[in-house]
Order: structure tokens, then sequence, then C-alpha cells
């Protein structure tokens, strides 16, 4: 099951640190990046294009939220406020985490933000094992097939290929070409000669 | 624990035993009696300062002091980088390559698995010779030079060709995934490998192949958040200093 990827924005130490304890007990969050540098954010999300983004909006100048407005399709953006900000969630962010609340609310509240549906059908996923038809890709990629041969030899398009390769690599947690090899050889999907 | 000048070198490793490996890099043995951090490297000529910062930043991945880290300079950074290419090639990977023998000797049923798992860490072997190659012809002499013309009043303008056929950013973008196959090798041995007889050895190289990618990812660490800045701050001020 793929974890949700959380970073984290605030100058202080303190609060980074803090919030990120928090989070992580829930299971289905990993904490990727903890940022205290203004530029780290557009590479934050550029690079590891995170599920969401938790940051102060009052802490950064606003063209550099505009900035990480539009960088960010997929990552959604939590506001970290205290006090009277509270009252309304600002615009181009999804919640609002109040610094003051204590650690049931937090959790609560985070609970039923990726609870939500949309997301929920995208990253969730208990099915390990993979499909015969992954394992007809899988086995002329451990042949060392491209993925425009395989796209052929299958009838199937490019893009469709390189979708079950990257579900292949997610069930697996194996990513090098090599290492699917030894996977598809391990369990009879190809014989060792083949590869010979 | 933070470590400082005045802690006992005994305490340090007590403390953590996983510094070991860091001090044979700096070249210090053990023995040093009750001796504190600060004396033991005055001994072995080790600075101090940039000892206690690497020590610190391998135990504490939050304590990273890219500020601090970055005032030293970049030979002394690019030296301990080299000690720990040296470490891989000729103390981690022969381990490794030492018990995936053992494991093939001893073990009679499921030889063909191993073997492929053998070849498959050649493979890994090769790539990361060819990363740490490269760094050590390319990237750290450029580091070098560049840090060279950075503190020159009056730097030669050659420098300028230098970078305009090199950058950091180059080495910043194809400083590959080198721990990829590393992650795919622990991958297959916990989930999928069927357990040989001597599941002993099977551990142990788990265990080995584990210390080896923790090593090699605050490696490089050091590089992208402490060489890589640093270099690309320093371009920038003999761009402008060259206008």
């Amino acid at each position: 099951m793929k974890k949700l990827a959380f970073a984290i924005f605030d100058k202080s130490y303190i609060i980074r640190k803090g919030l990120a304890s928090i989070i992580e007990k829930i299971a289905d969050i990993q904490i990727i990046h903890l940022l205290d540098q203004e530029d780290d954010i557009l590479n934050c999300i550029k690079n590891d294009n995170p599920d969401f983004l938790i940051l102060n909006p009052d802490a950064i100048a606003q063209d550099l939220l505009n900035k990480i407005v539009s960088f960010s399709k997929k990552t959604k953006r939590i506001a970290l406020l205290s006090g009277n900000k509270l009252e309304s969630i600002p615009q181009h962010f999804v919640a609002v985490i109040d610094i003051n609340s204590p650690q049931a609310e937090i959790l609560k509240n985070l609970n039923k933000l990726i609870g939500e549906k949309e997301i929920k059908k995208t990253s969730y996923n208990y099915q390990e094992e993979i499909s015969p038809r992954e394992a007809d890709i899988l086995k002329y990629v451990a042949l060392g097939y491209s993925n425009k041969e395989i796209a052929d030899k299958l009838f199937l398009s490019a893009h469709t290929v390189v979708t079950h390769r990257k579900n292949i690599t997610r069930k697996l947690g194996i990513k090098t070409v090599p290492g699917l090899t030894i996977y598809a050889i391990l369990n009879k999907i190809i014989d060792i000669d083949d590869t010979e | 624990m933070i470590l400082t000048k005045e802690i006992k070198m005994a305490d340090v490793i007590l403390k953590n035993y996983n510094t070991l490996f860091i001090l044979k890099r700096f070249g210090i043995e053990l023995g040093f009696g009750d001796k504190t951090v600060e004396d033991v490297c005055k001994k072995y000529k080790v600075d101090v300062d940039f000892f206690l910062e690497i020590l610190n930043a391998y135990i504490d991945h939050d304590y990273f002091p890219r500020k601090h880290l970055q005032t030293f300079s970049v030979k002394l950074i690019t030296d301990y980088l080299q000690k720990t290419h040296q470490y891989y090639h000729q103390v981690k990977v022969p381990e490794i390559e030492l018990l995936m023998q053992d494991m093939i000797q001893t073990c009679y049923t499921k030889k063909d698995n191993l073997e492929l798992l053998k070849k498959f860490f050649g493979q890994y072997k090769q790539e990361l010779l060819n990363h740490t190659n490269r760094e050590e012809e390319v990237v750290f002499p450029y580091t070098l030079a560049i840090e060279k013309a950075y503190l020159e009043n009056n730097p030669d303008k050659s420098v300028l060709k230098l970078m305009k056929e090199y950058s950091i950013d180059i080495f910043k973008d194809e400083h590959d995934n080198i721990e990829e196959k590393l992650t795919d090798l622990k991958n297959i041995i916990i989930k999928y490998l069927p357990q040989p007889k001597n599941s002993e050895l099977c551990y142990r190289l788990l265990h080995e192949l584990f210390i080896l990618e923790k090593d090699i990812n605050d490696h490089s660490r050091i590089e992208d958040k402490v060489l890589v800045p640093k270099i690309r701050e320093m371009e920038k001020q003999i761009s402008l200093k060259l206008k």
C-alpha cells in the first residue's frame, strides 16, 4: 500500500518536528520532507511531488505561494494557523490545522481529510499480487524487451505498458530491470536459460 | 546526544557503535584510553570541528548543520567523501561479496538463486565504481578549481571556460539514484527469495546491505546538501567578479 507523502514547511524546528511526530502516528502517512528554507519548497514539490504540503500561508510571500499553487497540481495544501486567523480556510488551501489544538483533534481532522474518496481511489491499494496481465508484461521486461517492443507484441499502446510497469514496480518494490529479472526467475515467470 | 570536543572518544563509540566506521575514515585507531575527542583528533591531525559535524550529522539526520558544514574548505569535504569511496570499495563491497560466496558454498539446494543475486550485486558494484570514479575524476577536481578561483582576488578568466563546460548543477542532475539496485536487492531477499538452509548468513547479508545503504545515503546527503550549495554559491560569486 502506498503511503501518503507529507511535506512540512516552517522556520521553527520545534514546530516542524513536533508536527511531524504527531502526523507520523497515522499509519498511512509518511513524512518525506521537513523544510526550513523557502527555496526548498518548490524543489520538494518538483522532485518528490508530495500529496500534502503543510505550511503557514502568512509566513511566505504571496508570489511564492502563487508559484507553489501553479507548480503543484497533485499537492494539496494545508494551512498551519493560530488564533483569530482560523475562521475560514484560506484560498488555495484544503484544510487548516490549528496550532493550539490538542493532538487528538489534529489527528481526527487529518484522518478525515485523507479519508476523502478521491484520495482513497488513487492511493490505497491493498492488492499486492501482480495480475496475469502484469506477469505477461514482466516476462518481456525481464527478457530485455523495450516498452515499444512489448507494446507491439501484446497489441497494447506504449502508454499502457508504462502504466503496467509502474504498477509492477509499486507492487513488488523492485525498480530496476535486473531486479525484475531476478524476481521473474525466482517466480518461474521466465527460465534462467532464457536470459542468456 | 550531540557530541562535543570534551566528550571522551571512548564514549562516542560506546554510545553509538556505528561511528566506528567514520573514525576509521579519519584514520583514527582504537585504544584511546580516556582521551577526549579533541585530544584524539589532535594526535591524528584531524580537524576536530569538521570531525564533530560529520559525526553529529551521521548520528542525527535532523541535526544537519548545513550552514556550518559549508564553512569548511572544499578540500576537507572532498577528502572525506573520497575516503568513504575507499571504504565502500575496499571494505564494504568485498565483505558483502565474501558473504555471498559463503552462502553459495554452504548452500546445497538453492545455488542458482544465490548465483543470480551475486551477479546482480556484481552489476551494482560496477555501477557504484563508475559513480565514484566520475566523482573523483571530474566532480571533485572541478569543485577544487572553483574554490581556488573563488578565493583569489583576480581569478583567471579560464575558470569561466571551466564553468561553461561543467557546473555543479550538471553534477546534481547526473547524480543518479545509486541506491536503487540496493533497495531492489533488499526487497528481493526479504520478500521473494526462497530461504536457503543457512539463513543465518542471509540475515548477515541483509544487515550488511542496510549498513551500506545508510552510509551511501549519508554520503549523498553531504554531497547534495553541503557540497552542491557551497559550490553553486561560489560559481555565482565568480561570475559576478569577472563580469
